[in-house]
């Protein structure tokens, strides 16, 4: 058998490996530190918010920087922290260990996509930032996430913010374009030997999905946001005197996909989570890998229930509610499984589980009521009210943080060699899952109560005062649920050494060591089975059985 | 220096060919969204504005996008010879045709510029002028994204480094320049020809 002589790496200074490093693994990671930065800046913005609001006639912050807060809240949620901690961090470190590859497709472009990302992020935050220390309300976008027309154009929203948050979106998308091209390629064309379709593990297999849905929505975000930009910078016209739903379509068009892009890698680290913590296989593989490609696919087919009340024709309209019901079964599909997959297994009740049942307690809930409110008659209704903000946060924090943090439990071992202190996680689980329920759960009553989103204060007498602040009260309890976390990361520093495999994992990231060399593995597996390590666990026990 | 030996079998997937090739599908995929998300506001429009174009505007004349529509089918010509010959070591027919490909390239967006500004309205002047040069700016950007990959693919062919064995990324820009003339001839078929007799 031929080989290779790879250079051991010469110790240079740290600095200078982290920028130039190609390695999927330290991308990974600093993927994984940069989204969490973003995530402390953008939950503190929330506890702001959640000050704010805590009492009627509140003037903690005025409201043009309250505009400010929930738009960089929303957008840093979603496209600096879960989008790029899932796709970019978990993706990146996982996808090339899970198929037995010893880096991704296009390293180079890998780190590439990471870097342009983190200028995209620096441009975001930047305006904001900037605009806060020096008092200058005109260098952040206040526009929300949605950023509508025509209140993001230049009459409605003439400050220069709004151009360098468009800006630092359009390098945020393009960085996760080819971010996707690189995993699509890497799962098509490295997997290790004896790894065919049905032998790809549970989360690859959700990262493939994502990555093609990240391809095929972005770009038209992309279009719509130079759209956008050239109209308040070249004079073009697009959105001058014509027709709001113009941007509207094109908006969801990729921020529906986006919601499946933020929750199918969670669901995949459920997926992965689960068997090895039940100690039983997975219940029905092919039907949840089924399941996430339908869902894939139906998640292009349901952006219009976002405009219900823009002006649809009916028929439309009807078309899209139907849609909206239709995704509910895949997704029914998978919880299912997982259920079955718990049913009279040995159950191991160790954090990562923990955060499992955090997911599907709370994503359930969220999926419950996104189909209610995708009822035509009920959607007029609740539309723009705080119930919207109840439901997409039991989706979004339900679906993606507990299976961000369900996967920190179960895979910093394999990541950083070190085990988190489980106690300390159960701890954790326990702040973060109350916590959430205590700030969400009473939204949705808010919202029934006619509360709109996104204004900054409201009056005294309408019956919000107590639901507001329960929620505030369960914002700063997640706030210390996280900073628990933060505590368990830190006694990593003098925590054991992690065993190369744990949890008596089946899957390839356990058949090396903790962390994995440079080059992940010494010899390309060579695979079976679907389930690898498993059967060398138990093959010849059962073999002797017979 | 320090080394580590590590085996490789020849099934090793860092090697695979196919890489490169499926690298430019999937990029060029998400290229077509793109176009797809700009077609779309251009139908839009057509959709909601009733008559579109707008009545102010009058036709341009096609005369130079045909012209253009002329380079193009050279240029891809000019490539699939290359990327041919190159797939049975023919350097001699190699070299050449994916230079004809690249000028021919460049002669694109030069007469693509020379059109911008013979045009009779602008980006500025209603959404019917905004959606048109977009949709022309967007492509002719393409194609000198595409003439920069051709010309880095020149170079390396010049120092010698592609054979049939090693071509990935001759094949990758033939597929980018195929696509870019695709868009081309649904941008040119849409601004310039599918126009409402009024
Ligand atoms: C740390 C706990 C969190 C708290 C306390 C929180 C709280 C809030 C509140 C109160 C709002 C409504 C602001 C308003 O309408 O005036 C909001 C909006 C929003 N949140 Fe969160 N949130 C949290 C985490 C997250 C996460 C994890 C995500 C997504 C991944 C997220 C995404 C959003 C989005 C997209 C909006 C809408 C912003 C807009 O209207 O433009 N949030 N959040
Ligand atoms: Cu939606």
């Amino acid at each position: 058998m031929a080989s290779i002589s790879i250079p051991v790496q010469k110790r240079q200074s740290a600095l200078l490996d982290i920028l130039t490093t190609v390695d999927h693994k330290k991308i990974g990671l600093m993927y994984m530190v940069a989204a969490f930065v973003f995530f402390l800046f953008s939950g503190t913005l929330a506890l702001v918010i959640r000050l704010q609001l805590a009492a009627p006639d509140m003037k903690l912050v005025d409201p043009g920087l309250y505009n400010q807060m929930f738009t960089m809240h929303g957008t840093g949620m979603i496209f600096l922290f879960t989008i790029p901690m899932l796709v970019g961090g978990f993706g990146n470190y996982m996808v090339p260990l899970q198929i037995g590859a010893r880096d991704v497709a296009f390293p180079r472009i890998n780190a590439f996509s990471f870097w342009l990302f983190v200028f995209a992020a620096i441009v975001m935050e930047g305006g904001f930032a900037l605009g806060m220390a020096m008092q200058n309300p005109n260098l952040a976008s206040n526009a929300a996430w949605t950023a509508y027309v025509p209140l993001s154009t230049r009459v409605f929203s003439p400050q220069a913010g709004m151009d360098i948050w468009l800006f630092g979106l359009i390098l945020s998308g393009i960085a996760s374009t080819l971010g996707a091209v690189n995993f699509v390629v890497t799962a098509y064309a490295m997997r290790a030997p004896g790894m065919t379709t049905w032998r790809i593990p549970m989360f690859t297999w959700a990262m493939i999905v994502t990555a093609v849905m990240v391809l095929l929505s972005t770009p038209v975000l992309t279009a719509a946001l130079a759209m956008l930009t050239a109209d308040r910078n070249f004079g073009t016209q697009f959105f001058k005197s014509s027709d709001p739903r113009l941007w509207q379509n094109m908006f969801w068009f990729y921020s529906h996909p986006a919601v499946y892009i933020m929750v199918l890698p969670g669901m995949g680290i459920i997926s992965e989570i689960l068997p090895v913590f039940s100690r039983k296989p997975l219940y029905g593989t092919k039907a949840i890998v089924i399941s996430t490609i339908l869902i894939g696919l139906l998640g292009f087919t349901t952006w219009a229930h976002h405009m219900f009340v823009s002006g649809v024709a009916p028929e439309i309209q009807r078309f899209f509610m139907f849609t909206t019901m239709v995704i509910a079964v895949p997704t029914g599909v998978k919880i299912f499984n997982w259920i079955a997959t718990m049913w009279k297994g040995s159950l191991v009740l160790k954090t990562p589980l923990l955060m499992v049942f955090g997911f599907l307690s709370t994503f359930t809930v969220g999926g419950i009521t996104g189909v209610i409110q995708g009822m035509i008659p009920i959607d007029t209704q609740l539309h723009n009210t705080y119930w919207v903000v109840a439901h997409f946060h039991y989706v979004l924090f339900g679906g993606s943080v507990f299976a961000i943090m369900g996967g920190f439990y179960y895979w910093i071992p394999k990541m950083l060699g070190k085990m988190l202190n489980d106690t300390l996680g159960k701890v954790q689980f326990v702040f973060m899952w109350i916590g959430f329920n205590l700030t969400f759960f009473p939204m949705h009553i808010l919202g029934l109560e006619g509360m709109p989103r996104r204004i900054a204060t409201y009056a005294a007498g309408r019956g919000w005062e107590i639901p507001n602040l329960i929620a505030t009260v369960g914002a700063f309890t997640i706030a210390t649920s996280v900073l628990i976390f933060i505590i368990n990361c830190l006694t990593l520093l003098r925590a054991k050494p992690a065993p190369a495999d744990p949890w008596e994992g089946n899957t390839l990231e356990w058949d090396t060591t903790s962390p994995p060399e440079e080059y992940n593995f010494k010899k390309i597996p060579v695979v079976t089975s679907d389930r690898p390590l498993w059967d060398r666990r138990h093959g010849a026990a059962v073999q002797a059985g017979h | 220096m320090n080394t580590t030996k590590l085996s490789v079998q020849s099934t090793d997937p860092r090697f695979n060919p196919r890489k490169g090739v499926a690298g430019a599908f999937v990029f060029i995929l998400s290229e077509t969204m793109f176009f797809l998300g700009l077609f779309f506001m251009w139908n839009f429009y057509a959709v909601v504005q009733g008559a579109w174009p707008p009545l102010s505007i009058a036709r341009p004349s096609p005369i130079l996008p045909i012209i253009n529509s002329g380079v193009m089918v050279v240029s891809v010509i000019a490539i699939a010879v290359s990327s041919r010959a190159i797939a049975h070591d023919n350097r001699r027919v190699f070299v050449p045709a994916l230079a004809v490909a690249c000028m021919l390239g460049l002669l694109f967006a030069a007469i693509q510029i020379v059109e911008f500004s013979r045009l009779s309205f602008g980006p500025g002047s209603n959404n019917f002028g905004s959606a048109f040069f977009f949709l022309l700016f967007f492509h002719v950007a393409r194609v000198l994204a595409g003439v920069i990959f051709m010309m880095i693919v020149l170079v390396r062919a010049l120092i010698g480094q592609f054979s049939s064995q090693h071509r990935a990324a001759v094949t990758a820009c033939a597929m980018y320049w195929y696509f870019i003339a695709g868009v081309w001839y649904i941008v040119f078929y849409t601004l310039y020809l599918a126009w409402p007799t009024r």
